[in-house]
């Protein structure tokens, strides 16, 4: 039953899919394909004349012969999807064969450092505003008033001879301490006060590797009712781990600061060698790092600010940041801190 | 102060090892800074020099035959001079070790065998040049063949102890060891101080004309010989740092360290009219202090004057005219209070600090005087002296007063209870008398602690005694307070913004030479009188600082090949306060932050914008650039910040002065915030995205030269439907005209209510247009 012009449509269509076929195997990438799509199922491509032969054909046979290409035009489209998804996966493949040199240099970051000696103020704060404290700053240029006389260090008193200060005037200093930052706080807030003060002191000392003449402090006051030494040492355990890690202490050994009776010198535990001393050179083998001084306030500075030494007690500290910053760094060299080499800050932050 | 540990075994029996005392006295309050090892010796005993010969074979030596205690005696070759028969001398004997590692062998000096060495003050450790030039002479009475190491414990150390300037009763190995007594729980040794008085009249007259003279008690010993002092005293001496210089004046400094009573010895024989004067000093008063100076006094100093004037300064240093030389047979011991501030005073005044005048101007208890002279007539009667009585003027000492010590005080200061017991056990231990009263105590403290004068001041006491190891920790907790941290947080911001926008903090000096500000001002930038301080130690830090430019600008010439380069340093600078009526107002301190950045491209336009996203974070507000100057930058590249009505900073091109000054290159960008005209952070509201889209449109118009583009976005935006206008190029140039700009705007058009058509544009552009025409002159190029 099938004409002649049937069957030489069929053959047609036969060797497209077959050269279709060669060609799809031939393409191994996604523009070859397209390329191939083109050329054989494209408006001009093979299967456009292979169309024509439809009109060659007798009208009763046209629209078989017409479902026959388009059943055979969408499956040559389907192969070349196939196709295509294997060239893409085989392209994926390939790549996930690439490699970099993750060694090479980037761009340089943007990014600067905070000073190590604000990181230690920044670090002390957190500790103690986390326990509701404030933190109050100050002026470095104060009276002498409150430097001395108010801190229970009246002219000519022999622990003046220590605490070396450079004058601008008969009556103004440059704070030899943050301790007069009790004096301004607690005229300026009544009790019950906990505060926290860091800034910069000066005192007249020649430069050397242990020794600035400008270097920073941080004070710490707490005043009311109830306030012990025990306090004192709670907080400073606390300050001490968050600065040295979870197993610094801390001892106190007697000592004299007019301001406060009794008074304290505050020593942390090594947090090089834990304690063992030995050869450990962070704390020169004595296994204890001196920290600063402290003590209960004296009741002449409670008094002098207007506060009842028989109602209120409170402790105060002081603490070289310089000094915690070369603990927690093993800086041996004080000058460092000033002479902000490049890198010093970056390789410390 | 130096101590010996040796010497401070004289009055406790402390334990053999060094570092449980120096443990001890750091737990006391009293840090050893240093722990001095001495040299080690072995094998050295006190032998006696029984007959002394020439050595048959060489001229320079001598052969001592040497009687060590035993049956059998040494011979011993010498090269020493002085040597004699009968000298009591210490020998190493074969096997011994001395310092500097010495070892004695047997051997043969020029043929005769040599059974050991006498010994010089250098062989065990001591200074050479503070003993005799040859074989160290001992006392007689020690016994021959006594371990002389073990005898002088010349092996123990020598301790560098902190003793805090309440304590001058600490400032002598008495006073040390009776602390460590009563913390170890032994018996203190009080030094003797009976002496035999001699019988007969005494013609001294002392008459005190000044009430800082508390307390002058004088003793006179006479039938003295100067020699050199006994081997025990001058090792002591030596091993705490004092030279040895004669049997009298050794005496008086061996009795200061032990006691902490300076004294000072007269030579009777020399003081005028026998009578001593205790007054201030005149004006411009001359006299030779035994250090050979002259000095010029006046009267804050306190004079011991005889009938020719001056002879002593009192508290301080004695006269020459009056110092104990080679002929003194006779001595006044002077042991006097002074009131501590004055001999302070007085020292500062003649820049003349002694052993002395450190201890009197810490005030030091009146019946010390008594026991200084008590004990150096004892010492001095040791050495043949006849004693006459003691004779005081001043006040007499009596007993420090009874301070009150409330129950439940130590408890209320320290945190932990003690039963009453422990209290008062912990009191006596330290001397001092405690008495019940009440529900507290009456605690009497002794007489060399007058430091003791408050509760809180014993109740230190016992916490020292009974360990601040007591202090249990506690986390207090914080009752609401109104302090404010705002300025803390503040500056914490703005330096952790900062070194996230890439630059790095630096902490520079506050104090400077003065040619900082001499560089500013020979560059004709005006700089005020920098703040001064009066009493620098060196030049170099005269002046506090006026800016924190400077210090960014060395060390960004410093670190020239590091680019780019972005600092900035966050800290106090000082102005003098203006006058009024002629009166000087306070310096003023103002906290700046200073930032730089040099190299990279358009370090200004990176700064300008670092800083407004900076100023943008800490305020919640973008701040207004505008036109500005500021001493140091680039008077026509220098932007004013603005933030609200405040200018809050400036940022700039380097002043081109400074920059050849300081060596860095012109298009450095320095910027300077006040930090305390920040307004406080201003929470920002949320404005809703617009639904309708937005439309792009660029203009460029050509504008007169000092037209700011600022100006020029600023009038754009005043176009209602103008979301926002950007000036992406500025060109400068032919096609431009003489005198003028073209600036090429980026402007973003959008409504709230509807989505805008090309008309609706178009026409914003045309208004746009003509408001730029209106206000700078501006014709749109195309």
């Amino acid at each position: 039953m099938t004409t002649t012009g049937m069957t030489e449509l069929e053959a047609n269509l036969a060797s497209l899919a077959a050269r279709f076929r060669d060609a799809v195997a031939r393409a191994s990438d996604e523009t070859a394909l397209n390329e191939v799509r083109v050329a054989f199922l494209g408006r001009s491509g093979a299967i456009t004349e292979v169309r024509k032969g439809i009109g060659k054909l007798p009208p009763p046979e046209r629209p078989g012969a017409g479902k026959i290409i388009n059943e055979a035009v969408q499956a040559l489209e389907a192969e070349l999807g196939d196709a295509l998804a294997r060239v893409e996966r085989a392209a994926v493949e390939r790549s996930l064969e690439d490699t970099i040199d993750v060694t090479l240099p980037g761009q340089p970051a943007n990014i600067g450092a905070i000073h190590p000696v604000r990181r230690v103020a920044m670090d002390v704060a957190r500790y103690f505003t986390r326990h509701g404290f404030a933190v109050v700053l100050g002026p470095e240029i104060e009276t002498d008033a409150n430097n001395f006389d108010a801190l229970n260090i009246p002219p000519d008193h022999p622990a003046r001879e220590g605490l070396d200060s450079f004058y601008l005037r008969p009556d103004l200093v440059l704070r030899t301490h943050t301790s007069p930052m009790q004096v301004r706080s607690m005229r300026k807030h009544g009790p019950p006060i906990a505060i926290i003060v860091p800034g910069k002191a000066y005192r007249r000392d020649a430069i050397d590797a242990r020794h600035l003449y400008m270097f920073h402090q941080v004070e710490g006051l707490m005043v009311g009712r109830g306030i012990h030494f025990g306090h004192l040492k709670g907080m400073l355990v606390g300050m001490c781990r968050e600065l040295f890690g979870p197993s610094a202490d801390v001892r106190f050994r007697p000592s004299f600061f007019p301001f406060t009776e009794p008074s304290a010198e505050i020593d942390v535990k090594c947090p090089a060698c834990a304690g063992e001393g030995g050869t450990c050179r962070t704390c020169g083998g004595s296994g204890w790092i001196e920290l600063g001084g402290s003590g209960m306030v004296h009741p002449n500075v409670l008094r002098a600010v207007g506060y009842d030494p028989g109602a209120v007690t409170g402790w105060a500290f002081g603490c070289g940041l310089e000094r915690i910053a070369m603990k927690r760094h093993d800086v041996n060299d004080i000058r460092a801190f000033i002479e902000n080499a490049p890198g010093f800050a970056e390789e410390l932050a | 102060m130096r101590v010996p540990l040796a010497w401070l075994r004289d009055y406790a029996d402390l334990p053999d090892d060094p570092e449980a005392v120096v443990a001890r006295l750091a737990a006391l309050g009293f840090p050893v800074d240093d722990v001095e090892t001495r040299p080690r010796l072995t094998n050295v005993v006190v032998g006696r020099i029984t007959k002394l010969e020439r050595h048959p074979n060489a001229d320079r030596l001598q052969l001592c035959t040497i009687d060590v205690g035993g049956e059998k005696t040494l011979l011993i070759a010498t090269a020493a001079t002085n040597v004699a028969e009968g000298q009591t001398v210490p020998v190493a004997r074969i096997g011994a070790e001395l310092a500097g590692g010495l070892k004695i062998a047997p051997r043969k000096m020029r043929g005769v065998d040599s059974e050991g060495m006498l010994i010089s003050a250098e062989e065990i450790g001591l200074p050479a040049e503070w003993f005799e030039d040859g074989i160290m002479q001992l006392d007689p009475s020690i016994p021959l063949g006594t371990d002389a190491i073990a005898h002088f414990r010349l092996n123990e150390p020598v301790l560098e102890v902190d003793v805090t300037p309440n304590r001058p009763d600490a400032l002598s190995i008495v006073g040390l060891a009776r602390e460590l007594a009563a913390s170890f729980g032994v018996a203190l040794r009080e030094p003797p101080t009976q002496v035999q008085y001699e019988d007969g009249a005494d013609d001294a007259r002392v008459t005190i004309e000044t009430v800082d003279c508390k307390r002058f008690v004088h003793q006179r010993v006479s039938g003295l010989r100067v020699r050199p002092a006994k081997a025990w005293m001058r090792i002591r001496l030596a091993l705490a740092g004092q030279r040895p210089l004669n049997n009298l004046v050794d005496v008086s400094n061996f009795v200061m360290l032990e006691l902490g009573q300076p004294l000072h010895f007269f030579d009777w024989d020399r003081v005028a009219g026998k009578h001593l004067i205790v007054r201030d000093a005149r004006e411009a008063e001359r006299f030779v202090t035994l250090d050979g100076q002259e000095r010029t006094l006046d009267p804050r100093a306190i004079v011991i004057a005889d009938e020719e004037g001056p002879t002593s300064l009192a508290g301080i240093m004695g006269g020459q005219r009056s110092e104990v030389e080679d002929t003194t047979t006779e001595v006044l011991i002077e042991a006097a209070t002074w009131t501590g501030p004055r001999i302070r005073r007085a020292s500062t005044m003649l820049k003349l600090r002694t052993e002395a005048s450190s201890r009197f101007e810490k005030s030091l208890p009146l019946a010390l005087s008594d026991l200084g002279a008590a004990r150096a007539a004892r010492l001095l009667e040791q050495e043949g002296g006849s004693v006459r009585m003691p004779h005081a003027a001043g006040k007499p000492a009596t007993e420090p007063r009874a301070v009150p010590l409330p129950a439940g005080e130590v408890e209320r200061l320290l945190g932990f209870t003690l039963s009453a017991g422990e209290i008062e056990r912990a009191l006596t231990s330290l001397g001092f008398r405690v008495e019940r009263s009440g529900d507290g105590f009456g605690v009497t403290p002794p007489y060399w602690r007058g430091d003791v004068q408050i509760a809180a001041d014993l109740v230190e006491e016992v916490a020292r005694v009974v360990g601040y190891d007591r202090v249990r920790a506690e986390v207090p907790a914080v009752a609401p307070q109104d302090v404010d941290s705002s300025e803390f947080d503040r500056e914490m911001e703005l330096a952790t913004l900062l070194a996230g926008l890439g630059y790095t903090e630096v902490l520079s000096l506050s104090l400077q030479p003065g040619s900082v500000a001499q560089t500013w001002r020979e560059n004709g930038i005006t700089v005020g009188e920098p703040v001064e301080i009066v009493n620098p130690l060196s030049e170099d830090q005269r002046w506090m600082r006026f800016s924190l430019m400077p210090a960014l600008l060395e060390f960004a010439a410093r670190d020239r090949a590091l680019r780019p380069y972005r600092r900035f340093e966050l800290g106090h600078v000082f102005a003098n306060g203006a006058a009024s009526n002629g009166v000087a107002a306070d310096p003023t301190e103002s906290v700046h932050l200073t930032a730089l950045h040099a190299g990279g491209e358009s370090a200004f336009g990176r700064l300008k914008s670092d800083l407004l996203a900076l100023l943008r974070r800490v305020t919640g507000n973008d701040a207004r650039v505008e036109r500005g100057t500021m001493p140091g930058l680039h008077p026509g590249k220098t932007a004013a910040l603005r933030a609200g009505e405040t200018v809050v900073g400036y940022v700039g091109v380097v002043d081109p002065r400074l920059a050849r000054a300081y060596e860095v290159a012109e298009t450095t960008a320095l910027a300077t915030l006040f930090v305390e005209a920040l307004p406080a952070y201003a929470t920002p509201k949320y404005i809703p995205p617009s639904k309708f889209p937005p439309v792009e449109r660029d203009l460029a118009v050509v504008v007169a030269l000092d037209v700011l583009a600022g100006d020029v976005t600023d009038a754009v935006r005043d176009e209602p439907l103008a979301r926002s206008a950007t000036v992406f190029d500025e060109y400068r140039g032919p096609q431009a005209g003489e005198g003028k700009k073209s600036l090429a705007l980026r402007i973003v058009l959008q409504s709230d209510e509807k989505t805008l058509t090309d008309e609706d544009a178009d026409a914003a552009m045309q208004r746009i247009v003509a408001v730029l025409r209106e206000r700078f002159g501006a014709t749109p190029r195309t």
